[in-house]
């Protein structure tokens, strides 16, 4: 049987702010636990270093405006080389499956970043994902999304790719941060219905999460048939987390990645660092690399503590048939969609990033490809922090584009360029694996 | 005057050495029956050759503790665990009397669950009914406090005074429970065989009239006192590749990065010296399968040695392939063997004029006719897997070092990278081999005339070493050292900083050294771990966590002024 990939990564040394609750000593308890149950030292598992991402990792993904250097510190470098690392060791068949135990997080941020949105500036899973189509030629890929955020950023990154399943169950939207994901939010219209979110009632318990994975991630999962499962495994579910109002268990945490058995799990947030993440990191580790977990349990739990209410298990209930259904007749809706025409579909954006208090508006364009599910076009703009306003224009052609949605992005960018009413020009080009950035200021281009 | 011995699997060898220079040395083949004899045979020729008055220090690095343990003839032993809640219990078991006790502290050193006095007393009815007298007791996290290991050694000492008690935290503080029981247990087991071989020395030194002080090599390459060992059998494991990879270090003397292959008869020794400093084994001494908490140096062992026999593999279908070893059957057939080796490889190809060359001629052309090849080209095969062996080996040590985990950005960042400068060459086969791995692997070589006896000058020359660690939590208002597993409260915890919490760790290492007569060696110490992090409840700071490491590390007595060429 071969071992499961851990990558723990704690960044000791690396803080938003002193007392942010994204700060070192975020995972210390962690790292006390793990290394003093010795369970890195047993045969199951194979402990990795972290590396460095590369900046055209994150090119592939995201749109930093001005540039990346600006948006991220090495500590997200080596976050994102960390996902990049396990990916790698799963691919390569040296694990069967691996947990990437890193800070700081991502799955708020979006294709475009001004700045530092929920305590994220990039996305690790998405960089990680691209990076892993780019390179093993993956194809479909789901991610679920176990935060008690909704994972609006991971989202929206796919929210046009058919090939990617995005699943997010978290805490309703309307009582917490980002106030998003709710049920309506099914994806763009060429990719409409692999987007489930499952928003939860704030006091949701192991009964009513669990049910959520055995009655819609599973069948899903099973339906959408993908090459590569991710866990975008969020630990603030907790009961004792100070974020957020939920009352999963670390036994809830170990019994979901049990039956997720996903690929790779990588950590985002959770903010219970003496009272939760020990034993839920524990958990993870021990269901990954199937070792019995009845014997972990945090100090103060009692297993009659947390009672699902049957009023809101009928809601979950409800919520499970209802995305289930529209999961299934997806295929009719993209259908319907492609047939009512027009070239591009327009959507308007404000975006607020909670940190820096940025207030991003976006003009989305997407090309309804009668042969793929065409490209995007992003106009984006925003003031700084430091007082600088923004105007960008950013193209991203996926890895499953058609030939003519390829040569049209490339032709925008030439168009964009020679435009003028923009500060800088982007154009991702998943296909060739070529980013170009265009700083109209100074008339320089740059090549990654 | 100073003696250094080592008393390996093969051989035990010994120096004595005066001045600047090895007065004289000895190597006579080890009897695996008695240690005792063998060492003393040693210890008797070189007493012999220079003015006994004269003589100041005795360096002893044995196997016993090692063969204790591999041998499994230990003491029996009971295991008392308190693991507490996290993995299965069952995980933890070692050795057929392994129990299971209530109790729980978290990584605070806060108490979760409190042990059960009848379910101790129970177990430890049954182990007296066993007939068994030593106990070794463990509890998860009993590095932050260790109360519940206390209370049973309590409850021991008053109701089976016969029965002796070894708690896990006076071992070791650092993280890892596993290691910290198996390290607990590994002590109970051998402290009756080790004290008896320590009476024993002891003994025949006073019967000699040898009043010279008596240091025990340990596996971290420093020395401690013979007395001081006496509750620390445990540090004395793998002394003898400690004592080649010191030797290697003592016979150079500088800074560069060497890689240091000790070909013995039927494994080579490989270890590491980064900028003139061994490096030590992350994970700790790892025996009889069982990662352990005792300080060793990073040493690998592959099943390659100068008696490995070349022989020839027959497949079914007809085809053949040249092997070397991992076996060994004897001596090499130069010197009397059976089978060809790869002693007898290098003495046929380089023309070495070892014991009988004829004989290796001999039973290399047999081989060579078998598999249908010239003698000189079968020779020069395997000198090419050899070769080819050894410096992977030699590559696989080092990146292994590159890719040891690092949990800091700027560890990650600004990386390890292991540029190699030298090959040094240690053991008897060294000289006909190691030249040809460096030019293989494009790098400069060193052989000593003394390298055959590096070991036993190790031993002999090295200082003792010392590491003190110090947990400090000011918002739980204690302190915990180790070793020696004391918990103390700070006093005051107002505004403890880092300087503070490196003067505690300082204060303790003085103190520990002392008792253990490390003399002036203790002013050289060096920090080698500062952290520190605050504990924050809502937006507040409520206190600080620091952990600090600081220590003597391996190096050498003022009196070695190294070796005349
Ligand atoms: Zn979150
Ligand atoms: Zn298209």
């Amino acid at each position: 049987m071969k071992p499961t990939g851990i990558l723990f990564f704690p960044a000791f040394d690396w803080a938003i702010s002193p007392t942010h609750p994204e700060r070192e000593e975020r995972l210390l308890y962690t790292r006390d636990q793990v290394f003093e149950e010795g369970i890195m030292d047993l045969p199951q598992i194979r402990e990795y270093k972290p590396s460095i991402a590369g900046l055209k990792d994150i090119a592939r993904v995201h749109f930093c405006v001005p540039d990346i250097e600006s948006q991220i510190t090495e500590a997200h470098l080596v976050a994102v080389g960390s996902a990049l690392t396990i990916g790698d060791a799963v691919m390569q068949g040296e694990v069967k499956n691996g947990f990437a135990i890193i800070r700081p997080p991502g799955h708020h941020s979006m294709t475009v970043s001004h700045g530092n949105r929920g305590f994220c500036n990039i996305n690790n899973e998405p960089i990680m994902i691209e990076y892993l189509r780019k390179k093993y030629g993956i194809k479909k890929v789901a991610i679920v999304d176990t935060d008690v955020h909704h994972g609006d950023g991971t989202q929206e990154i796919y929210y046009d790719d058919p090939d990617v399943l995005f699943i997010s169950f978290h805490q309703d939207g309307r009582t917490l941060y980002p106030g998003s994901g709710f049920m309506d939010e099914l994806g763009g219209p060429l990719a409409y219905g692999t987007t489930i979110n499952v928003p939860l009632a704030p006091r949701t318990t192991d009964t009513g999460i669990l049910y959520v994975l055995d009655n819609l991630v599973k069948p899903l999962l099973e339906e959408f048939k993908p090459d590569l499962v991710v866990n975008s495994a969020g630990q603030d579910n907790h009961y004792s987390d100070p974020l957020a109002n939920m009352a999963f268990s670390a036994q809830g945490y170990a019994r979901l990645n049990s039956k997720l058995a996903p690929d790779i799990a990588v950590l985002e947030g959770g903010y219970s660092v003496e009272t939760a993440l020990p034993y839920i990191n524990m958990g993870i580790i021990m269901a990954m690399a199937g070792i019995d977990y009845s014997n972990l349990r945090e100090p103060d739990y009692s297993p009659t503590r947390f009672r699902e209410s049957s009023s809101n298990l009928e809601a979950i209930k409800k919520t499970v048939e209802t995305q289930l259904a529209v999961f299934r007749r997806r295929g009719d809706t993209i259908a319907a969609n492609r047939k009512k025409g027009g070239d591009f579909y327009k959507t308007h954006k404000h975006i607020f990033y909670d940190t820096e208090y940025i207030h991003e508006e976006q003009v989305v364009q997407l090309r309804l490809c009668p042969k793929c599910s065409g490209f995007r076009m992003i106009n984006s703009s925003a003031q700084h922090p430091n007082g600088k306003f923004y105007r960008v224009f950013c193209i991203s052609i996926p890895v499953n584009a058609c030939e003519e949605c390829q040569q049209q992005g490339r032709s925008y960018y030439k168009d964009m360029v020679n435009n003028g009413k923009f500060n800088f020009v982007y154009l991702q080009d998943r296909i060739k694996d070529e980013y170009k950035s265009m700083d109209m200021g100074t008339e320089t281009e740059r090549v990654l | 005057m100073l003696i250094g011995i080592d008393v390996g699997g093969t051989y035990t060898d010994g120096v004595l050495y005066e001045g600047s220079s090895i007065v004289s040395s000895v190597k006579r083949p080890t009897d695996e029956t008695n240690l005792k004899n063998s060492l003393l045979q040693v210890l008797d020729e070189l007493v012999g050759s220079g003015e006994k008055d004269k003589l100041k220090r005795v360096v002893l690095s044995t196997t016993l503790v090692t063969n204790l343990l591999a041998t499994r003839r230990g003491e029996r032993t009971a295991l008392l665990l308190l693991p507490g809640h996290g993995l299965p219990q069952q995980v933890y078991a070692t050795g057929p009397d392994t129990y299971f006790l209530k109790g729980g502290v978290d990584f605070r050193g806060r108490v979760i669950e409190p042990p059960d006095k009848n379910e101790i007393r129970d177990v430890l009815k049954e182990v007296e009914s066993l007939g068994i007298k030593r106990v070794a007791v463990a509890a998860k996290f009993a590095n932050r406090n260790n109360e519940h290991e206390k209370l049973i050694r309590k409850i021991i000492e008053e109701e089976y005074p016969d029965i002796s008690v070894v708690i896990s935290s006076e071992i070791s503080c650092k993280l890892n429970f596993p290691r910290r029981a198996v390290t607990a247990y590994f002590t109970a087991m051998t402290l009756k065989e080790w004290n008896r071989f320590a009476d024993d020395i002891e003994q025949a030194l006073k019967e000699r009239d040898v009043e010279a002080e008596i240091h025990i090599l340990k596996a971290d390459g420093g020395t401690i006192p013979l007395s001081v060992s006496r509750k620390k059998p445990y540090e004395t494991v793998f002394s003898g590749p400690a004592a080649s990879t010191m030797g290697a270090v003592a016979l150079t003397r500088d800074n560069l990065n060497s890689v240091v292959l000790d070909i013995g008869g039927t494994t080579t020794d490989i270890s590491l010296i980064i900028g003139g400093q061994p490096l030590y084994a992350s994970r700790g001494a790892h025996i009889e399968g069982r990662y352990t908490h005792i300080n060793a140096l990073a040493v690998k062992s592959i099943p390659l040695g100068g008696d490995s026999i070349v022989w020839c593999e027959w497949y079914a279908n007809g085809d053949s392939a040249i092997r070397v070893g991992p076996h060994r059957k004897g001596a090499a057939a130069c010197f009397g063997g059976e089978q060809p080796t790869v002693t007898d490889v290098f003495n046929y190809n380089l023309d070495l004029k070892l014991g009988k060359p004829e004989l290796s001629k001999a039973k290399l052309e047999e081989l060579a006719q078998k598999v249908r090849l010239s003698t000189v080209d079968l020779c020069d095969n395997i000198v090419e897997m050899v070769i080819d062996h050894l410096a992977d080996a030699v590559e696989d040590m080092f990146k292994e070092w590159e890719n040891e985990p690092a949990y800091k950005v700027w560890e990650i960042i600004h990386g390890r990278k292991f540029r190699l400068d030298r090959l040094i060459g240690i053991g008897a086969a060294a000289e006909a081999i190691i030249p040809l791995v460096a030019k293989k692997m494009n790098v400069d070589h060193f052989i000593h005339k003394y390298s055959p006896v590096a070991n036993a000058l190790g031993a002999c020359v090295v200082r003792p070493t010392l590491a003190v660690e110090v947990h400090v939590d000011t918002e739980n208002n204690f302190f915990t050292v180790d070793p020696g597993g004391y918990r103390k409260s700070l006093g005051k915890t107002g505004n403890f900083q880092l300087s503070d919490a490196k003067e505690l760790a300082q204060k303790y290492l003085k103190e520990i050294g002392q008792e253990r007569g490390m003399g002036e060696y203790i002013n050289e110490f060096q920090f080698y771990m500062e952290e520190q992090f605050n504990v924050i409840k809502g937006w507040h700071r409520a206190g600080k966590l620091f952990d600090i490491g600081v220590q003597v590390s391996p190096g050498f007595i003022n009196e070695y002024r190294g070796v005349d060429a």
